[in-house]
């Protein structure tokens, strides 16, 4: 790891005008940042220390849940009000990290966590998200863990937070020092620039989340399939929310991790149940219709199949098809 | 009696509160700290390495290259920075020195080392024109070709599994402090013996110059047996610097220099009558080796010597490719198990013959290549006894056909067998003057037990109370004793232990029956009882402590003694059940249940761990374990536990050990026999057998991973 100095500022102006220098890097719970400064997968010079600034509150207030972006992991899953109005946040929560990782990070960092993608996290191998135009070796080689959507020929790495997947499926908005947007707007696909992974400016901090309480998002949960129980990022998995009226698909947000180079939502899917009766045949077609664009590599082309496997599932269990 | 109680472990509070001192926890005053750089080629040369910005971070000492290195040879293994020649990815390319461990972490970021690569070869699969046998890897017992005509069922079959990583949770460590031509180094290691030698070697200096320590160790499964060339390194910097030397391993650093597990690919053929007795085993494999070394560390020994066949063939092949040198792995005959174990369930089912009663029906007491007896074996008992616990006789042997919701429940299971080493090894074993015993062996304790049940044995042979004796081992001015590899530090070390704590007993008895002022005075020394810190007459009318027998001595009584065993098999049979959700191609183990003949077992809460550290391994093994290699560069794209998967505590469920507990008539470690690695071998075959018997769908290929399972139950 290098050298690095250290500021732990006392307000957000502090903070933002602190992280104006070059090469710095606000840190949160550090479960990230430190992995990425000691693999050398980062660059970093000054390392503003946030945890000292107030935004680590949870309230519901109007109709709205404010998350602060210092709020921990375990808290926010735990929350009374996240736990009720936006279950789905909560258990993609629970299915993130361990416990441990859980009481240190924050949902501000989770969000802007970096892909696992074994080649980034690789001092010793070029890669263009890390090195703009060195090439992506992820491209011809081991990309079982890589995205079927939204990648390009210059990067396939899955953002790897459950809990942005999860926010995207409520219509959540990030406020930041300076502005408020959807946070579908967060994150972007790699392109010809993948080592831009959102529209956040230099020194631009993550204030808070808010979502708007609706009985949409109350009805929503979280399936994430994985190689093993727990403790490891998900192979594929969706969020849904379902508001039915009688047999139909009144409303319907679908947003999937692990198969895309950001979070993923899918109008498409999402506009092959809407106004429909929830069965089979409905189902298969949102399914399919998600996979529309999908284009596969050597080792990940069962995505495909276990994205859209998920995704029945879960409708199943939300919705009670027949 | 102490010895076989679940006696917990003696120093599990000075491990839990951090007062167990490991050798990455020795800081030595002007101690310089050494980081490695590793290569990013696995083929080619070093054309150039740029020091400069690296020696210009404050605080660092020297940078070295294969043009300033120290000059060390090695007998074991290839030796690092003494040329230009890159033969693996993550080779060491140079070493940065500093005062401080950040200093020489930000000086090694900063070294530029130039290439001249070729191209690799990093699987089996790319290099299969240059398979080849290797001298004296295969064995041929009566006539394979006339069994196999003679078979009236076959089953051919190619299974394999991926390279392993050993990934014990603490990272290698080694602290080098140099006194004139004398050598005191902390090492991770697996045996403080062979490390002795291997640096008194390497430096040329006599053995007993070099002093190894290792009291404590956070696991080893093979990759701390040998001193591997960084520890040399490091040992050779602090002489060339004159000041002591500290280095260890960061994660990703152990995924190239301290070995591994081989890529394997195997092929078994089964020939079997219709009654299922075997008429001929032939296994051929193939496993990856080095360009430095022809050194095979998985071997076919199940093939060998588990079942009655008169015609046996094993032929053991290599392939040379750019990768490291790999290694003995917990347990070095898993991954050939695990072909003859699913080869012998698929067998099962070609006859229509229970998996249980097949293996029962191929029992042998004679090893089947040497014709020699076993010295002892119960492993019928265990098929019983395994059998009973987990309720096999209730499983309906149709594939599919038990569903519980969405999921497919199977019943699978396989038999588990490994040999133990056994090597002489002396001990010491010393009542002072108040009563108090120590014990000293320059054996190890790697997490498995060790402390506790010598701590139990010298208990047990003097009659006094646990707390009364103290162990210390791994220490190379302790009695040389074993290494602690190939299941054999109980087998090797016990019989020593209690030999010397025998003789101190016989001594002190001695004492007392001899000397008018003891009540025992007179008494013959052979009836003499003993028991909790105390000598007691036959019919214990009269006693005398410990205590008061060495005060009024007022000196130590001490013996050394040394001990040989045999080597050793312990068998065994694992059962487990799994859930298999069709939707996901998602496997969960639920249920296991592991029958053992161990011979004695000596402490049945560390042997009962050993049993579910094997099957929890086994699980990870059986599911997601694997290390990722890129096929062009031979670089492992996973070297982290985030991304190499090993069970959770989530993935494991419910498991019950059942030892036989007899004796081996044989073992002179007061008959028991070493176990560690037994526990792992049938594992992964066994989930595999289960997954089959959930949903009729073989894989054959190592981890069942959700993208394999789905591809079979696709195919229906
Ligand atoms: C072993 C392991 C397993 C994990 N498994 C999962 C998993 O299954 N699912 C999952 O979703 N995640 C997982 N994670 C990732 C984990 O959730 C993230 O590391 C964590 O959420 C990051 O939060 P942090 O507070 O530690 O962020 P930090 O590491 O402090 O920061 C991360 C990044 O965000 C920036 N940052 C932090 N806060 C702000 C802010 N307010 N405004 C602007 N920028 C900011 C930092 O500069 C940095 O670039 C795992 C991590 C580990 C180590
Ligand atoms: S997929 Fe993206 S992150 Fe991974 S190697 Fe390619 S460019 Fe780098």
């Amino acid at each position: 790891m290098r050298n690095f100095t250290y500021a732990a500022p006392r307000n957000v102006a502090e903070a933002v005008r602190l992280a104006g220098q070059p090469g710095a890097r606000f840190i949160a719970g550090g479960t990230d940042l430190l992995n990425l400064m000691r693999d050398g997968a980062q660059s970093h010079g000054a390392i503003i220390d946030i945890n000292g600034l107030a935004l680590g509150d949870i309230v519901q207030r109007n109709g709205v849940i404010r998350i602060g972006a210092l709020a921990r992991m375990s808290d926010v899953a735990a929350h009374p009000a996240v736990r009720r109005s936006l279950p789905v946040v909560s258990e993609a929560l629970l299915n993130s990290a361990s416990p441990q990782v859980r009481n240190m990070a924050a949902v501000g960092g989770n969000v802007l966590q970096r892909t696992r993608c074994g080649y980034f996290r690789d001092s010793g191998t070029t890669c263009n998200k890390k090195t703009p135009g060195t090439g992506c070796p992820a491209l011809e080689g081991e990309n079982r863990g890589h995205a079927i959507l939204g990648g390009s020929d210059h990067c396939l790495a899955v953002h790897p937070s459950d809990l942005a997947v999860a926010l995207l499926a409520v219509d959540a908005v990030v406020l930041t020092d300076r502005r408020r947007f959807p946070f579908a707007d967060l994150h972007v696909v790699p392109g010809t620039t993948p080592d831009q992974e959102t529209v956040l400016g230099h020194g631009e901090l993550i204030t808070g989340f808010e979502i708007p309480v609706t009985p949409l998002a109350a009805r929503s949960r979280y399936l994430k399939l994985r190689d093993r129980a727990t403790f490891e990022f998900a192979v594929v998995s969706v969020a849904a929310a379902l508001a039915m009226r009688g047999n139909t698909v009144r409303d319907v947000r679908l947003t999937f991790g692990g198969v895309a180079t950001k979070p993923w939502r899918s109008p498409e899917a999402e506009d092959a149940l809407r106004g429909k009766p929830l069965t089979t045949t409905t189902i298969t077609e949102a399914g399919r219709a998600l996979v529309r664009g999908a284009v596969t590599r050597d080792h990940n082309a069962f995505k495909v199949d276990l994205v859209q496997r998920a995704l029945d599932g879960l409708l199943r269990d939300l919705g009670g098809a027949r | 009696m102490t010895v076989g109680q679940p006696v917990e472990r003696v120093d599990g509070r000075a491990k839990v509160t951090g007062a167990a001192r490991y050798a990455a926890d020795r800081t030595l005053p002007g101690m310089l700290y050494c980081h490695l750089v590793m290569g990013t080629i696995a083929r080619g040369r070093v054309t150039a390495v740029d020091t400069t910005a690296a020696r210009a971070v404050p605080g660092v000492v020297e940078v070295f290259t294969h043009e300033n290195a120290p000059r060390l040879t090695s007998e074991q293994h290839f030796m690092p920075l003494q040329g230009n020649q890159i033969h693996y990815n993550g080779q060491i390319v140079a070493i940065t020195v500093a005062t401080t461990l950040e200093q020489a972490q930000e000086a090694a970021e900063l070294v530029r080392v130039t290439y001249a690569p070729e191209t690799p070869k990093a699987v089996i699969a790319d290099a299969l024109a240059e398979v080849y046998l290797p001298a004296n890897q295969e064995v041929i017992v009566g006539d394979p070709a006339a069994g196999l005509a003679a078979a009236e069922v076959t089953v051919k079959q190619n299974y394999s599994s991926p390279p392993h990583h050993h990934n014990p949770i603490e990272p290698h460590a080694t602290v080098a402090q140099w006194d004139g031509d004398r050598l005191t180094v902390h090492e991770t290691t697996q045996g403080v013996v062979n490390a002795q030698r291997t640096f008194a070697t390497a430096f040329a200096i006599p053995q007993t110059n070099v002093r190894v320590l290792a009291p404590y160790l956070g696991g080893g499964f093979g990759c701390k047996s040998p001193v591997w060339p960084h520890s040399l390194l490091n040992a050779a910097i602090a002489r060339q610097l004159g000041r002591p030397a500290k280095m260890v391993l960061a994660r990703s650093q152990m995924y190239s220099i301290v070995s591994h597990r081989a890529e394997f690919w195997q092929q078994l053929t089964l020939g079997a009558k219709r009654d299922g007795t075997l008429t001929a085993l032939v296994h051929v494999s193939t496993q990856q080796l080095s360009r430095t070394s022809e050194n095979m560390y998985s071997h076919s020994i199940s093939s060998r010597m588990l079942y009655a066949c008169p015609n046996i063939h094993t032929r053991q092949q290599g392939v040379r490719l750019d990768v490291p040198t790999s290694r003995f792995m917990r347990s070095p005959q898993m991954a050939s198990h695990f072909g003859l174990e699913t080869a012998l369930d698929e067998l099962s089912y070609e006859l229509g013959v229970d998996p249980v009663e097949l293996r029962r029906r191929n029992y042998t007491d004679v090893n089947p290549t040497t014709g020699e007896r076993f010295s002892s074996r119960f492993l019928l008992e265990c098929y019983n006894l395994g059998a009973d616990a987990f309720g096999w006789s209730r499983r309906n042997p149709k594939p599919g056909s038990t569903k519980d919701g969405h999921e497919f429940v199977g019943w699978g299971m396989a038999t588990e067998a490994h040999d133990h080493s056994a090597s002489p090894s002396s001990a010491m074993v010393r009542m002072a003057a108040d009563g108090t015993v120590l014990s000293q062996t320059a054996t190890q304790d790697i997490g498995t037990g060790t402390y506790t049940v010598f701590t139990q044995v010298v208990a047990e042979a003097l009659g006094v109370p646990l707390n009364q004796v103290k162990v210390e081992l791994a220490d190379t001015n302790f009695p040389a004793a074993a290494l602690s590899a190939g299941s054999g530090t109980i087998a090797s070390v016990t019989g020593a232990v209690n030999a010397a704590a025998s003789a101190v007993r016989t001594a002190v008895v001695q004492l007392a029956v001899s000397n008018p002022a003891s009540p025992l005075h007179g008494l013959p020394a052979e009836q003499i009882i003993t028991q909790h810190g105390y000598l007691f007459s036959p019919d214990r009318s009269r006693r005398e402590s410990y205590r008061a027998v060495m005060a009024r001595h007022g000196s130590p009584v001490q013996n050394t003694s040394t001990m040989t065993n045999a080597r050793g098999y312990s068998t065994g049979a694992v059962f487990v059940e799994v859930r298999v959700d069709p939707r996901y191609g998602r496997v969960r183990v639920t249920r296991g249940v592991g029958a053992y003949d161990a011979g004695r077992v000596m402490n049945r809460k560390t042997a009962r761990s050993q049993m579910i550290g094997g099957f929890t391994w086994g699980i990870g093994n059986a599911l997601m374990e694997h290390t990722v290699l890129d096929r062009r560069t031979a670089r492992v794209v996973n070297p982290n536990l985030s991304t190499y998967l090993l069970a959770v505590n989530a993935d494991v469920p419910d498991i019950q050990a059942i030892f036989v507990d007899k004796p081996d008539p044989v073992s002179t470690a007061l008959g028991a026999r070493g176990f560690g690695e037994t526990p792992i071998t049938g594992v992964p075959a066994a989930i595999g057998n289960a997954i089959f018997h959930a949903t009729g769908r073989r894989i054959r290929d190592l981890p069942f991973t959700q993208d394999k399972l789905l591809r079979e139950l696709l195919t229906q």
